[in-house]
């Protein structure tokens, strides 16, 4: 591999860097400035949860499901209430639908904007960073009202939801999204006409539809390269049957074109919460549910903010499920990177990796950069970071 | 080498040391398996609303500039080597808070194969802040429970919740599902 | 096109491997497959662009004894293939046995699936011909070689000894 002019130096990043709050660990080999090879090695985080679901029951279970992700953890325990209840052979009533999607579409506006943040982090734009995290906090604000948790809601039970929306919250929350629907206009003005972020963005990790699709890429990751692939809309589950949504695309499947399908299903999200308040039933919030579940097999799918989650529930007639396989959305988003990096300028990396929005604690989880040259160049992720920005001064 | 000026001179810089560390301690933040939503909530605590800068407190992103290890999540093994490695790389004296009930005791994950569950197995801990997650709040009030042990004695004694919770003035109705 | 259309020309494709097939949901279908078949079914399911890999699952099928402790069928390892397109999945099933636990790798039809490979090797054992990286993805890396966490007779490593307190009960 060493050629003696050439020299090659593998750039190690994480496990802990400050700026993603999750251990990661990637390994990127660098050519002078371009890079040449990425690898992954995950495991940080790796908690064995899905060996855990098998010594607990199908209750424990949900709780223990909703905690494998601090960002997403209401869709985690969607998709397993989902099928668990599909399993059992029952229907949750449709207002505990409704308040499911309306819980989901709220933390996806949340995610979002968290991913908004960090994005901006990276790219030395700390005043966007900001920002955007001062306007989650009003997410937040609904959530916990909502829930009495600001991270891991559980808003699920088996059979149902245990919140309700009275008037006086669906109007706040109203009035919040009127609210929120102003300043991600901002956002989408910043994101598309402020020149030093187009230059971190425009033009860079461009993934074409045809890669895309064949790397199994899911989520916003996948639609900004013009690839229909949206569960809600595919494949519509609970409540999303009755309050639909629209598919988000773009085409050119650049960094830049990830940042606008975000903030275009930020709008989105907040015309399906206002649709929602706006036509709910009064109705009942929970069916029920026998504790022990009919044996037989089952897959559910959601859409996470990051893209496809899929769970698989092997039942075996007891208390306690046999199976839970878990398949998070940025597990697949990986393999983009793998495939985008190369070619690209090392100061790009920081921003590539935020653009599929990697979610580590989802894939249990961390990424590593090496090479295997004769000076191995040692660089943290903040290092990283400095650099990307420093490149682009 | 025991002279009255020298100790007089130890003791203003040992002073003044521990009046910066005070007023400005710096803290790194390491993940050692926790689900992301401790992570948040630390980072929620830089953030324009609860802005822990102002109290001087500095997130920062290499262990031998830190004070404090802020350490969420169980222990998961892969991760095992890499928090003994930030530990030491943090220059003496160090402080350790623990985040969240996985950091206190596994949380909901204790038993699986690949945690060992509690922080204290690994590393000593000054403050424990419980909580799945802690509200910025409460990270904010154990980050200060930290610097005001310092304040009083040279180190830090393990601080448990207080005896008496002070009465906080819960606004009625604010909850929207009664 | 309906998702049972779908599913239909998911069939088609395949008919002439499936060696016996079900309809667990409307919007499924499972094929079990023989372990000589298996290559050619991702193959034609790639060439003919049906949807994408969802991930791979494994499942640990233990083996059952009668009575007298008699082994009536041995303990095998199954690996479950997700395709899906739009609401329609398909999964290839491939079981092989504790012994012999070998599938071909898919890698090189779907270069995404070396993710999911190097779990399903980890975790259940599963021997990957031909895989291009079977490199540790999740578990850490004082992992003992040889142990499979996700089998049923897996239950604690005993180097975690100062963490056998009892699973948590209702
Ligand atoms: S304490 Fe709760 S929020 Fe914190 S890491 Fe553990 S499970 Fe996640």
């Amino acid at each position: 591999m060493s050629e003696p002019k050439r020299e090659k130096f593998i750039v190690p990043i994480g496990p802990q860097h400050p700026a993603l709050k999750e251990p990661g660990n990637f390994e990127f080999t660098v050519d002078g400035e371009i890079v040449t090879d990425a690898a992954v090695r995950l495991g940080f985080v790796h908690r064995g949860i899905e060996k855990a679901c098998e010594v607990r029951n199908y209750t424990q279970d949900m709780y223990l499901l909703e905690r494998i992700c601090g960002i997403c953890s209401h869709v985690h325990a969607t998709a397993f209430v989902l099928g668990v209840e599909k399993l059992a052979g029952i229907q949750a009533p449709p207002r505990a639908e409704a308040i499911r999607v309306l819980a989901a579409e709220l933390e996806r506006i949340h995610s979002h904007f968290l991913w908004l943040g960090v994005a901006a982090h990276e790219a030395g734009f700390d005043t966007l960073f900001m920002y955007a995290w001062r306007d989650r906090e009003v997410v937040m604000d609904i959530l916990e009202t909502l829930s009495g948790s600001r991270v891991h809601y559980s808003v699920n039970v088996l059979g149902g939801v245990k919140i309700d929306v009275d008037e006086k919250l669906s109007d706040l929350i109203k009035k919040d999204m009127d609210f929120l629907e102003e300043r991600t206009e901002y956002y989408m003005k910043v994101v598309t006409t402020d020149d030093t972020f187009i230059g971190r963005t425009r033009g860079i990790g461009t993934l074409s539809k045809e890669r895309a699709e064949v790397l199994g890429a899911v989520g916003p990751t996948v639609r900004a390269s013009g690839v229909k692939r949206d569960v809600r809309v595919n494949s519509p589950y609970s409540g999303y049957k009755e309050f639909p949504v629209k598919m988000i695309t773009d085409e050119t499947g650049d960094l830049e074109a990830r940042f606008i399908v975000r903030l275009k299903e930020l709008y989105e999200s907040y015309r399906i919460i206002k649709e929602i308040l706006e036509k709910i039933q009064p109705g009942e919030l929970v069916t029920r549910i026998k504790r022990k579940i009919p044996e037989g097999e089952v897959i559910s799918r959601v859409e996470a903010p990051r893209g496809e989650l899929f769970y698989y529930i092997k039942s075996n007639g007891t208390e306690i499920p046999e199976r839970v396989k878990v398949r998070t959305p940025s597990l697949c988003n990986w393999g983009t990177i793998m495939d985008v990096a190369v070619g690209h300028k090392l100061a790009d990396m920081p921003m590539l990796l935020v653009g599929i929005d990697p979610c580590f604690s989802c894939n249990d989880r961390m990424v590593e950069v090496r090479s295997n040259s004769q000076k191995p160049q040692i660089m943290n992720w903040d290092g990283l970071r400095n650099y990307g920005i420093e490149y682009y001064r | 080498m025991n002279t009255d000026s020298e100790n007089f001179y130890n003791q203003i810089v040992n002073k003044l040391k521990n009046w910066a560390r005070i007023n400005s301690p710096w803290a790194i933040h390491f993940n050692s398996g926790s689900c992301n939503g401790c992570d948040i909530e630390i980072l929620a605590t830089l953030t324009p609303r609860y802005d822990v800068e102002r109290l001087g407190i500095k997130l920062q992103g290499s262990p031998r500039h830190a004070d404090v290890l802020i350490a969420t999540g169980p222990v998961t093994l892969q991760a095992l080597d890499r928090l003994i490695r930030v530990y030491e790389q943090m220059p003496d004296p160090k402080f350790v808070i623990a985040v969240g009930s996985c950091a206190l005791s596994g949380g909901v994950f204790d038993g699986c194969y690949s945690v060992i569950g509690d922080l204290n197995k690994v590393i000593p801990v000054n403050v424990y802040i419980p909580g799945c997650p802690p509200r910025p709040e409460a990270i904010i009030f154990g980050v200060v429970q930290l610097l005001e042990s310092l304040k009083k004695g040279k180190n830090p004694q393990p601080i448990t919740v207080p005896d008496e919770i002070p009465e906080i003035a819960v606004e009625e109705e604010s909850n929207g599902n009664e | 096109m309906e998702t049972s259309e779908i599913l239909e020309s998911g069939k088609i494709i395949l008919e002439k491997w499936i060696e016996s097939s079900s309809t667990p949901e409307e919007n499924r279908l499972d094929i079990w497959v023989t372990i000589e078949n298996f290559k050619p079914v991702v193959q034609s399911i790639v060439e003919n662009h049906w949807g994408y890999l969802i991930t791979i699952t494994g499942l640990d099928v233990p083996p059952l004894f009668d009575e007298e402790k008699k082994e009536i069928q041995s303990g095998q390892l199954e690996a479950l293939y997700h395709f899906a397109n739009e609401a329609a999945i398909i999964t290839i099933r491939v079981k092989v046995p504790y012994s012999k636990p070998q599938i071909e790798s898919i890698c090189d039809l779907i270069p995404s699936a070396t993710i999911y490979e190097r779990e399903v090797i980890e975790l259940f054992g599963f021997d990957l011909l031909n895989t291009p990286n079977t490199d540790k993805l999740v578990l850490p890396d004082s992992w003992p070689e040889g142990v499979y966490p996700m089998r049923k007779t897996f239950t604690n490593l005993q180097v975690l000894e100062n963490t056998t307190k009892e699973q948590p009960d209702e």
